[in-house]
This record gives structure tokens, sequence and C-alpha cells, in this order.
């Protein structure tokens, strides 16, 4: 809409289009430029922008337009609808007018004593704002002034469990995961009717303790604490899992413990498994395959393929058919040292030489992981997944008296070198790599139809590349980056919207 | 005549050097390992100076810390995500009533990964501070430790195969001399801390920087300075008083060099039993 097109809609009601006031969750199906309604953008979760009027050759043209200062270390990714933007941190969700970055409401949840980590971002859906808390509640919000419509509990985090999970909306399901590392808890997804907040179903991904089912082979836990993505015309959500409990001791937890360390297919109506893949059998390192699983539709061998594409914290790349979850290639996209080889399956194969022993195992990727939460961007343009990445060593000790519970051992980072990689999905060749000089990122990546590629390096430099070559083409220090970079079109103009620090900022062509 | 673009550079020689106009010789030796012995190594700590918490106190402590800390560093303070165990902590024990940890708590440490927690009240910090203290004298008590290494449970390595590969294949020998640099490093370190200070040796807590920019002049001088940051396009480096001083890349012609680049690029080869022997060989070197 460009500004006197907005300035029109204040003459009459009937000027504006349907359901300006509220988000109607189709739109998710094919997302308009001037807004960005989930945590991913879109479904796909390949956080690509269609808007070109950035470019590398006039972004050094790009300065800020406003600031706005929160609270908190910000390490969400703000969503955009209707003018306005909803970013969060632990306990807080703030609405911000999009065009001046003011504050319109702020709402703080009640002083909890639950894990405060982070927090990925809000949802929405109609007029109703959706945040997940660290004490595990999901409070819906009236989108106008924030009041709560209703509060209702995900899990007890009394027990363990802790949220800083961005729920995902499909049609009238908002899809939520917690986290809980440090006790033995069984992975849990629920879904919650987005109009009532009535429970709808859940999803575990190992048994509660109550089931009576050994299928996970002892093992607890298998989080799913980040967004999943959607496929509309097989109706399947996709997920990662996390790491199995106890995290370091996998002798209490014989075999492959399904399903941990996976990606899982999900009848967003029933919560019923269609399928599942194991990136990390029996792990013992706590990598956490809950990284973006991007779908991708395209060619691979010369077959027009339906992907699921994940870089995962283990320090492999995986390319999955999602129709079936069966694999389509497996290669190292970082420095890894923990594995055999890759089974039939495509699965990399533990070498039980590298799980954490009494006198200390020395192994790539070190706890942290190759990359963790922080999305990744695939530009469909180059073919080219682009993540940042973590070659990374750490050192893993077990023995018996670490016991059995939560973490069950002591693990030390030793070193890593940052890199911002990009991955060619068809042979999982890194096809280019800029190395940052001194640590690594946790930002997420944006690209656009014009060759960029947005994120934040490790020098707290908001940083700009060519997606095909990698090529530095900006950069403007602004602070630590903890979330992704996200773009809208307000008035005909392109934003760009960054975190640093505590702050969010909106940049836009001058 | 230097140009004035350059005056800057020339002070980082200091100030003997600028009359004289020579370039100091790089040095870029073996960083000299920082006197504090690890924790993790030695007998557990306790706090130094004995402290007096109430109750209330103590428990208000434990559920900030669990809050905000317990991600990284454990709820029981025990280690937990990448944060280290701070019942055996040197800072915890030399610490009386916060003098010493809340301004780490509200500054953070960047370089090490730890956030800055520059919101909590005085009372939440002492509150943290009494619990950190508690959990000491516990864990103390306790012995052992749920999650603890000790010097014993890494002595399967052998000193003469771990002689052989220091001299050889490791190329530790090229830069490294048992009775040089290394002399007493196993009486100086033990346990865990020797190991991951042979494994890359930043050490815990502040670390002298091991890396050196060398600032190449018109004239073809060269000064040398230590590299305390750096990103693509800035690079920042310590003059002779030890003040920041920060350069553009893009102004100045400088090439950075890390004297650790050996040591990561040798943990993408050692065999664990490499590791392990060359341990037991820096264990003799008392």
């Amino acid at each position: 809409m460009r500004l006197e097109t907005r300035i029109a809609t204040l003459l009459c009601a009937a000027a504006l289009p349907i359901g300006a006031q509220s988000v109607d969750p189709k739109l998710l199906l094919s997302p308009p430029t001037n807004a960005w309604l989930t945590y991913h953008g879109d479904y796909t979760g390949e956080r690509h922008s269609k808007l070109s009027e950035i470019t590398p050759e006039n972004i050094s043209k790009l300065k800020q337009v406003w600031k706005f200062q929160s609270s908190q270390q910000l390490k969400a990714s703000p969503i955009v609808a209707n003018g306005m933007i909803y970013i969060t941190a632990p306990d807080n969700l703030w609405a911000i007018d999009a065009h001046s970055g003011k504050e319109v409401w702020h709402h703080q949840h009640t002083k909890n004593n639950a894990f405060h980590i982070g927090h990925r971002g809000a949802a929405i859906y109609k007029d109703t704002v959706f945040l997940t808390t660290p004490d595990c509640h999901l409070l819906a919000l009236n989108s106008r002034n924030g009041e709560v419509k209703w509060d209702v509990l995900i899990a007890d985090s009394a027990k363990g469990f802790w949220s800083t999970n961005a729920p995902l909306i499909v049609r009238n399901h908002v899809i939520v995961g917690v986290a809980g590392d440090f006790d033995n808890l069984p992975g849990t997804l629920r879904s919650f009717d987005a109009d009532t907040g009535k429970p709808q179903w859940t999803f575990y991904s190992t048994p509660p303790p109550s089931a009576g089912d050994t299928s996970s082979g002892g093992a607890t836990g298998g989080q799913m604490w980040n967004t999943g993505t959607y496929d509309p015309d097989l109706n399947l959500m996709f997920v990662g899992t996390g790491n199995p409990t106890p995290v370091l001791n996998g002798n209490a937890r014989p075999g492959d413990n399904p399903w941990t360390c996976s990606i899982v297919a999900l009848n967003p109506d029933t919560g019923k498994l269609a399928w599942g893949f194991q990136v990390s059998p029996h792990d013992t390192h706590d990598w956490d395959a809950a990284e973006v699983p991007v779908l991708v539709d395209g060619n691979f061998n010369g077959q027009p393929r339906k992907m699921l594409l994940q870089a995962s914290r283990n320090g492999y790349f995986f390319v999955l058919d999602r129709t079936n979850g069966k694999s389509l290639l497996t290669k190292p996209f970082a420095a890894v040292n923990w594995s055999k080889g890759i089974d039939e399956q495509g699965r990399p194969i533990p070498n039980p030489a590298k799980e954490p022993r009494k006198d200390g195992a020395l192994i790539a990727p070190d706890e942290g992981g190759a990359t963790n939460f922080w999305p990744p961007s695939f530009d469909p343009k180059m073919g080219l997944l682009i993540v940042n990445a973590k070659d990374g060593y750490g050192i893993y000790f077990y023995k018996p008296e670490h016991g059995a519970y939560g973490w069950a051992g002591a693990d030390y980072g030793l070193a890593g070198k940052g890199f911002l990689r990009a991955i060619d999905y068809k042979t999982g060749k890194i096809v280019w790599e800029h190395p940052y000089p001194r640590g690594s990122s946790s930002a997420g990546v944006l690209t656009t139809d014009t060759d960029l590629a947005i994120t934040g390096d490790a020098g707290g430099n908001l940083l700009a590349v060519r997606s095909s070559d990698g090529k530095v083409v900006w950069h403007e220090n602004i602070g630590r980056m903890g979330g992704a970079p996200v773009t809208v079109e307000l008035d005909g103009k392109q934003y760009l919207l960054v975190t640093g620090g505590n702050s969010l900022f909106a940049y836009a062509l001058q | 005549m230097i140009p004035e673009s350059e005056m800057k550079i020339i002070t980082l020689l200091g100030i003997a050097s600028i009359a004289f106009g020579q370039p100091p010789t790089p040095q870029a030796g073996p960083p000299r390992p920082s006197s504090t012995q690890s924790p993790a190594s030695k007998a557990r700590p306790k706090s130094a100076t004995p402290q007096q918490y109430s109750a209330d106190q103590i428990r208000e402590g434990e559920v900030r810390f669990g809050s905000q800390c317990g991600f990284c560093h454990g709820k029981d303070a025990a280690g937990g995500e990448t944060g280290p165990d701070l019942t055996r902590a040197e800072l915890v024990a030399q610490d009386s009533h916060g003098d010493k940890l809340a301004p780490i708590i509200r500054a953070g440490r960047p370089n090490a990964g730890m956030p800055a927690f520059p919101s909590l009240t005085q009372g939440e910090l002492n509150a943290i501070v009494a619990f950190l203290h508690t959990q000491m004298d516990k864990f103390a008590e306790l012995g052992g430790g749920r999650r603890s290494v000790e010097p014993s449970d890494l002595a399967t390595g052998s000193a003469t195969a771990g002689r052989v590969y220091f001299d050889g294949a490791g190329k530790c020998a090229s830069c490294h001399s048992p009775t040089g640099d290394l002399a007493g490093v196993g009486k100086k370190y033990q346990g865990l801390s020797l190991l991951r200070r042979m494994l890359y040796p930043t050490g815990q807590g502040p670390a002298p920087p091991t890396a050196k920019a060398t600032f190449t002049l018109s004239a073809g001088q060269t000064v040398v300075a230590p590299v305390v940051a750096e990103d693509d396009f800035s690079v920042t480096v310590l003059d002779p008083l030890g003040a920041r001083q920060t350069y553009e890349r893009s102004a100045v012609k400088v090439k950075v060099d890390d004297a650790l680049a050996a040591h990561f690029d040798q943990l993408g080869t050692y065999t664990d039993a490499d590791m392990h022997n060359v341990y037991a060989y820096l264990e003799t070197l008392k």
C-alpha cells in the first residue's frame, strides 16, 4: 500500500482491504509483502523475500529510520501485520507502530522462576497475538491493546519445562513446544484452539512415564522448542526434536532413542506422526535437531521433488523427501569427528569411541553445535542454504558417578571458528564461506530476490553479502544480533527490521 | 617523513621508539600462561572469607540464579550448558560479599559468551552472591560433585608415547620446549585445567591477547601490537600503556597472526589417545 493509498483508507471502513484489522489464517498460505506474519515469514521456513528495492548496488544508501529500545536483549524475530510489529523477550511482548517505532502497548507476564534464556517470537491469528512464557503459559492477547483473552498452561514448569517458542499457526491450531534438558521429561508438543485456548492434541516425541511404552529405549527428552514448518498440500507440519535425556550418559538409554534428535512430520489436525527421520541416532552430545526444517520444491538429481533441508547442530546437512521422510543427501557442512559414516537410511552412524568417557573424548562439533536455534535462509534463485556455522571442538566426560538424571556428565567447549556458509542443496557442497576473524555468530539469515543475504556477524555488525558469492557489500555496527532479520514493504518502501543488543532497528533506503 | 595518517600507529611503539624511530622486533612467541590456576585441578576451594547470609536471601538467590543463570551454569551452579561449574570457581572462592562477582555479573564476559545483567537490582545481586557462596561450601563438604572430572580420571595415557608425539607428529616442539616455556607446567596446572590448557590455552577468565597485528607503514617499517578485538572491518590493539586503539582495516595495511592457530588446527588432528598421551607427558614436567 503506497502512502496516499493508506491516507485514503482513513476516509471510510469500506476502503479498507478485507480483514485489514485482522489476520485471516488463510493469509499465511500466501503472505502479502507488507507483512511478516509468522516467525519464518511463511510456512516454508525459507526466510526469503521477493522484495527487490534494496540491492547490492544501492545498499550503501541504507539508513536507520527508527530504533526501538527494549529492556532486554532481543533474540526474537519480529512479526509484522497491519502496520504493527510484535516482538518478544522472556515474559515480555511489545506492540510497536511499524512506521514510527513507537510502543503502542506492552504486555509484562507475571514474575516467575523458570529459565529466562531467550525468546524467539510471537504469532498472530485474527486479532489475537500469542506469547509463550518461561513458565510455560500460552497467552492470547488482543492485538489492538494487549488485553489478555485467555491464558492456558502448556506444561508444568515446576517439573523443569520452560518455553521460548514462537508458536506455529495452522488454521485454528496454535502449536507450541517447550524445552527441558535438565530433567528427564517426555518430549512434548501441544496444539490449542486459537479462538478458545481449548487443548486439541499432544504429541510426545518420547513416551511419558505413564505410557508403559519402551520404544525410546528408556530415553526421555526430544523437546520441540523451535518453530516448525508446514506443507498445506501434504497437510503435514515438520519440526525438529531435541536431544535425549539423560544428556551425556548414553548407557542408561540403549538403542537409537526415537524420536529424539529427529525431524518428525505430523498431521496438524491430530498430532499423529506421519514419519520420523533421526539425524543423530543415540545422541550423547546435546545436539538437538531443533534447527529449522526448510521446505524447498525443486529438482534433485533431475527429478522434481518436495524436499526438506536441515543444517543440523550435529554438523551434517540433510536433504529429505518430505512426502515420506526418505533421505536424498547427507553431507557434513562443518568439522565433525563423531561418526563412522552414513548408514543406508542416510543417518550418521555414531562412533561409540566418541561417546563421553571418564578420561574425556575430543569431539567436533562442540556442545553448542555446528549451528543452533538461529534460522538459516534458502535462496531459491541460487539454490543455496545460507547458515551461520561453526567449526568447534569440545571435550566430553561421563562416568557412572555422574548418574542418569538430567545432564549426567560434563563437557567443556575448547575453541571454535565461525563462518557464514552457503550450501548447495543438490550436492551438499559449501559453495562459498565467509570466515569471521574472531568468534562465531548466533544470528539468523534473510535472503532477498536481489542476490542479498543479510545477517549479523560475530562482531556486532549487521552484515550484507551477495548470496551468489558471499562478497560483503555493506555493514553497520548495531550490537550483537540475537534474532533473525525480516523485511516488509510499508508505504511502497522496503524496510529491513533487525535486532541488535536490546534494540530493534528499522532500515530503509534514504 | 611519516605521513600524518600513520602517526597514531607509531605511538604503538612507545615513547622511546618514537624518539629513535625504530620498530620493535616482532614478538610472536607463545603466550605466557596466566598465573591463575584453574580450581578444577586443585582441592576444592571454599569461600576464603567466611560469609553469613540469611536463609531468605539464599532462597531468593536460588530462585534468581535458577532463572537467570541456571541454563548455562546449572540450577545448582555446578555447571550446565556451556557455563562452568561455579561451585569450584576460584573467583567465587576469592569473592567477599560480591566484590569480585557483582562487577562480572553486571558487565558479563562478552568474549567468553557470558551476557551482561545490568538490570539486576542490588538486592537480587546480593542474593545470587549469597546462593553461590552457600553452594560452594555445600559442595566442598560433599566432595566429588556429580559433574566433576578428577585428575585421576584423566590418567590413561602414556608419557613416553606423549613425548614421541610432542617431538614428532604433533610438532609441539616447533613452538614449545619442556625445559623452556613448559618447564614446571605439570606442577603449575593439574587435571582438567592442564588438559584444557594443553588443547587450547586461553585459560579461564580474562586471558592475555594471543593474536598480534603487524602494521606495515608506507616506508616499509612494521609495527607489532597485541590484538584485543577484530572483525571484518576493524582491528583493535593495545598500545604500550595498555590503552585501546582501533583501526579501520581499509585505512591501514595490517595483518593479524594468532599464535593459537596451530592449537586450533591440532584439535582436528589429535586422536583421543594422542591427547591423553601428551597430557601424560606434560604431567611429568614438574
